[in-house]
């Protein structure tokens, strides 16, 4: 989740007439979550479904509906301009088919400003914009511009001065050599022409999604903004836009809009939408009885609009908050709109009967009877790795079940097997007193058509004495207590055990398992100075569906 | 302090109140115990300053190979005497009869003056009744004896010779009672041991501890009317994500926060109208192109949601309380807050009455069993429920609230199109965090390290 950093002062002076402790007390009401605090400045955790709280000011409007200070749902309002024009060409169809954009002006930029800016800008792209490749924005200094626009496509050799660069730089020159050119360039990999806007002096002014022009860069003496938004969906831009032109307006800029033509392409309209929903559903999903008038008062607190319509409540809903998708989504604005600190918890009567599943019931018996054995219960992780699984034990590797780019070395594998974790989990052990006995029961997993999940039982006895005797007895009274049945051990061979000292466990003619004394290569390897034994059944086939 | 005696030290004193000085090997006769017992016996009384050890060195003596020889057949030069005792006899004969022995009996005769060689003859001259050595071989015959019982000079005799004389140095131990133990009145002892005394450590088998907590939350769930539900852990995308509404460009479905199976695709994930009415609300909600393939890869399961949802879809209850538990994966690193798999708890409550303060009211009732009862919900985000709120529990030992489970109704996009009609209550959380305060770990992998020493002294009941 991502998380920003805000000022307790700089929200009193958005807000106006709020202390420290009604923002921090609020903050979590909200659905932000206070990560860390250090005087004046507060961490915050927020859902990326909220991208207006990626900025202070988002963070303000939503403090101020729910305090009560300002409620009901923020409108925008754009100048109708004739001044500012993009046209779109139809190369960028198969590239980057859609541009939007909104002009802000006779703002106030300080560096407080422009910080919230670019954290909002990095916020959204990596969110809702799904790291540029949905969509992408870049935010300009107006004055810098000549308009129309056009939005085109250029050759890689097409060359111009980008963002943090002193000298022109070609458009192949910015994805080999530059940061976000190598970060993002692949997003362009297969075209040979390059989405780009130029102004109506054929001056470069945004290569998107990668990078803006250097001359157009917004610093303290800008004082008008271009925003522009390409993507490859018209909504989902639009949706970007709101949140920016949402926020560029409770900065104190005044909006005027863009017209924007050509190729499907056409102004953004950054409409409310309005919705329907029945009191009763708010009710009976939230547990309350609150009458129509409260419902509208939460609502509001929720920064949305909302009247009463026949037997219903009719809710409007602005353009950046596109997280709604639909009655359930207002019923929780309800609730936060509500306070959920005004909830009581309360406890229906089950009408139910509880079970435990018969298989987790079967496995606590049988780990009593181990336990009853002397034996400790230990806990491997079910994806484990070739050192433990194949290479230290000399098994087999083949046909194994492995995961895609583990941050962990250690777990790349899921294990076919219990017996190698525990032999491994001795070697931790070797400084300990012995005897030392341990099981485990847990999920092994193989690849046939599909993968099969299946419950073993490993149990393992690591002593001067150990032997083979020793550990047939323990498995035949475990069986025989545990589930009332008679085992026999056929000679078999497998290099997990010393040869000549290994059987397979047969139960009605079927192999359930295999036990013996545990090789010595082995036990060298992992440096054990006493002998062991062990054994391994599966459970799931043969011992557990017989109750 | 009161004297206390074990059984051992009690026979040994009482045996050597009879017979003052004893070797251990008396002893063990006099009180029928082993070597060992009478070993360990006399230590102790010892280190109690009860009885003295005094120990001597004894040389014993034995005939060696040559020694026996002369003891069966005489000394050589005692055979050499009995051949011409009754007339001279030739060299060569001499030499034929004695044998390997025929030189020392010539050498010897001739130093001592006892023979003389006429030509090839020899001749008599005294024939002694007792040679030196004699005697000596005669005492020791085929036993041992202490050397102080022999006559030196005489053994001297036989101590030049080689192979005649064995000879042993033995440790000699004789036990005795203390002044202290002498006044010792063994009648009054007790019985009593010395129940004060530092005993060996021995180590119990037990359940693992996380396993422990794993029961407890199992049981609390099943007294509150929820029924457990099991499923596997390598789940298809569908279930594990698309069936809950979380978009295919999701960062969550990235490699880089869930496992995927390498090169493995389920074949059949579901039925056709599931994919159906799934895909669409993909698409009708997030406008993007549904594609069956990224549903059909396989997953480490990141939560049992998966599985509880495939049951609802499965059965479409109207009235449930079901809950399943078990292991969860994320592609982490590994670290004292992060494991790569951990377990989860996942219950859900169906009914037409459902609601959000009933939802809550589970929870202050299932922490309040846990021992937890200063908490407070917020709310949060999660793709698949609307509302959605978390709680937060106060933990005393570190006074800060932390996070715990999190919870919400199933959002209409997840339940309708898999047919669910009634309102899904749903909560989770993993376990490990509960299982790090119940124990007081600050370091989550102890739970997988299977350290014995920890397992061993865990303290069992919390």
């Amino acid at each position: 989740m991502p998380v920003i950093e805000l000022s307790y002062s700089r929200l009193q002076k958005l807000i106006g007439k709020v202390s420290k402790k009604q923002i921090s007390d609020s903050l979590p009401f909200l659905g932000l979550d206070v990560e860390s605090e250090n005087k004046d400045l507060v961490r915050i955790e927020y859902s990326p479904n909220r991208p207006d709280y990626s900025t202070d000011y988002g963070v303000a409007l939503g403090l101020e509906g729910l305090l009560g200070i300002k409620t009901g749902s923020v409108k925008l309002i754009i100048k109708k301009s004739k001044n500012y024009s993009i046209l779109v060409k139809p190369t960028v169809s198969k590239i980057r088919p859609f541009v939007t954009g909104i002009i802000a002006k006779n703002g106030k930029i300080d560096d407080k400003t422009i910080k919230q800016l670019m954290t909002m800008q990095e916020d959204l792209h990596f969110g809702i914009g799904r790291k540029r490749k949905k969509s992408s924005i870049g935010i300009h200094d107006l004055d810098k511009i000549s308009f129309p626009l056009l939005y085109t496509t250029t050759s890689k050799n097409h060359k111009f001065v980008p963002l943090n660069s002193e000298k022109e730089l070609s458009i192949s020159e910015i994805i080999t050599d530059t940061q976000t050119g190598k970060d993002y360039g692949h997003l362009l990999g297969q075209f040979s022409q390059m989405p780009i806007i130029l102004d109506a002096n054929k001056k470069t002014v945004s290569f998107p999604p990668i990078i803006n022009a250097a001359i157009t860069a917004v610093t303290t003496k800008t004082k008008n903004l271009f925003v522009e938004v390409t993507g490859i969906n018209k909504d989902d831009a639009e949706d970007m836009l709101s949140v920016v032109a949402t926020i560029l307006q409770s900065a104190g800029f005044n909006l005027e809009n863009i017209q924007i033509s050509g190729a499907n392409n056409s102004s953004p309209k950054l409409q409310e939408k309005t919705m329907t929903v029945d009191p009763s559903l708010i009710n009976q999903t939230l547990g309350l009885n609150l009458s129509t008038s409260k419902i509208i008062t939460a609502l509001k607190k929720s920064r949305l609009n909302a009247v009463f319509k026949g037997k219903n409540i009719v809710c409007t809903i602005p353009a950046y908050r596109f997280d709604i998708f639909g009655q359930m989504d207002l019923v929780e604005e309800v609730a936060l709109g509500y306070g959920i600190q005004n909830f009581e918890p309360t406890m229906s009567p089950s009408q139910t009967i509880g079970q435990i599943n018969p298989i987790s019931l079967q496995l606590k018996s049988l780990n009593q009877t181990i336990i009853g054995l002397g034996f400790l219960e230990a806990l491997n992780s079910s994806l484990s790795s070739k050192r433990v699984l194949y290479d230290m034990t000399n098994r087999d590797y083949k046909k194994i079940i492995s995961v895609l780019d583990s941050k962990s070395q250690e777990h790349t594998i899921l294990r076919d097997s219990i017996l190698p974790g525990l032999i491994e989990n001795l070697s931790r052990n070797i400084h300990e007193s012995y005897p030392q006995k341990m099981f485990e029961t847990g999920s092994i997993f193989n690849l046939h058509d599909s993968i099969s999940e299946k419950i073993n039982l490993a149990v393992i006895s690591a002593h001067k004495d150990a032997n083979f005797t020793e550990i047939k007895s323990v498995l035949q009274t475990i069986l025989k207590v545990g589930f009332g049945i008679q085992i026999q051990t056929k000679t078999a061979i497998n290099s997990i055990f010393k040869d000549g000292h290994c059987a397979n466990i047969i139960f009605n003619g079927n192999i359930i398992g295999i036990i013996g004394e545990i090789n010595s290569s082995i036990i060298d390897n992992y440096k054990i100075r006493v002998p062991v034994v062990g054994f391994e059944i599966s459970l799931s086939d043969y011992i557990l569906k017989l109750l | 302090m009161s004297q206390v005696f074990h059984d051992i030290e009690k026979k040994i004193i009482n045996s050597l109140k009879e017979n003052s000085i004893q070797t251990p090997e008396t002893l063990e006769k006099s009180t029928q115990l082993s070597p060992d017992q009478i070993r360990r016996g006399i230590e102790w009384l010892k280190l109690k300053d009860l009885a003295i050890v005094d120990e001597s060195k004894l040389s014993v003596i034995s005939l060696g190979k040559n020694g026996l020889d002369s003891f069966e057949k005489g000394l050589p030069e005692r055979r050499l005497l009995n051949l011409i005792k009754h007339g001279p006899r030739k060299l060569s004969d001499i030499q034929k009869e004695l044998g390997f022995v025929f030189g020392a009996a010539i050498g010897l005769c001739k130093k001592n003056n006892l023979i003389e060689s006429l030509s090839d003859e020899i001749i008599l001259k005294i024939n002694p009744s007792i040679l030196p050595g004699e005697k000596t071989l005669e005492q020791i015959g085929t036993g041992k004896l202490s050397k102080d019982e022999l006559n030196p000079t005489d053994l001297s005799e036989l101590l030049k010779r080689p192979d005649f004389i064995i000879e042993d140095i033995i440790k000699n131990k004789k036990i005795r009672l203390t002044n202290s133990g002498k006044s010792l009145d063994i009648s009054n002892i007790s019985g009593a041991i010395d129940v004060e005394a530092e005993v060996p450590e021995i180590f119990v088998a037990r359940t693992h501890p996380l396993k422990d907590t794993i029961d407890e939350i199992r049981e609390i769930f099943v007294t509150l009317g929820f029924s457990e539900i099991l499923g596997n852990m390598t789940q298809s995308s569908f279930w594990n994500f698309d069936a809950l509404f979380t978009p295919q460009d999701h960062p969550a479905r990235e490699l880089q926060d869930t496992f995927f199976l390498d090169g493995i695709s389920a074949k059949k994930i579901a039925t056709s109208e599931q994919i159906r009415k799934v895909s669409d609300s993909h698409k009708n909600n997030w406008r993007y192109q549904w594609d069956i393939n990224e549903a059909r890869k396989m997953v480490l399961r990141t939560h049992t949601t998966c599985v509880t949802i495939k049951h609802l879809a499965e059965n479409k209850p109207d009235e449930a309380r079901i809950f399943s538990l078990g292991r969860v994966f994320r592609n982490e690193k590994v670290s004292y807050k992060h494991l790569v798999e951990f377990n989860q708890i996942e219950g859900i409550v169906v009914g037409k009455d459902a609601n959000l303060r009933n939802l809550m009211g589970i929870q202050r009732e299932f922490y309040k069993r846990i021992g937890i009862t200063k908490i407070k919900f917020w709310p949060t985000f999660f793709p698949y429920t609307e509302p959605s709120l978390q709680t937060m529990v106060y933990n005393e030992k570190l006074s800060k609230w932390i996070e715990l489970f999190g919870m919400g109704i199933f959002r209409p996009e997840v339940t309708k199109p898999l047919g669910i009609t009634k309102p899904v209550l749903a909560w989770g959380g993993g376990i490990e965090r509960i299982a790090m305060l119940k124990y007081d770990l600050d370091d989550v992998r102890e739970f997988y390290n299977n350290n014995l020493r920890w397992l061993r002294s865990n303290t069992k009941c919390q």
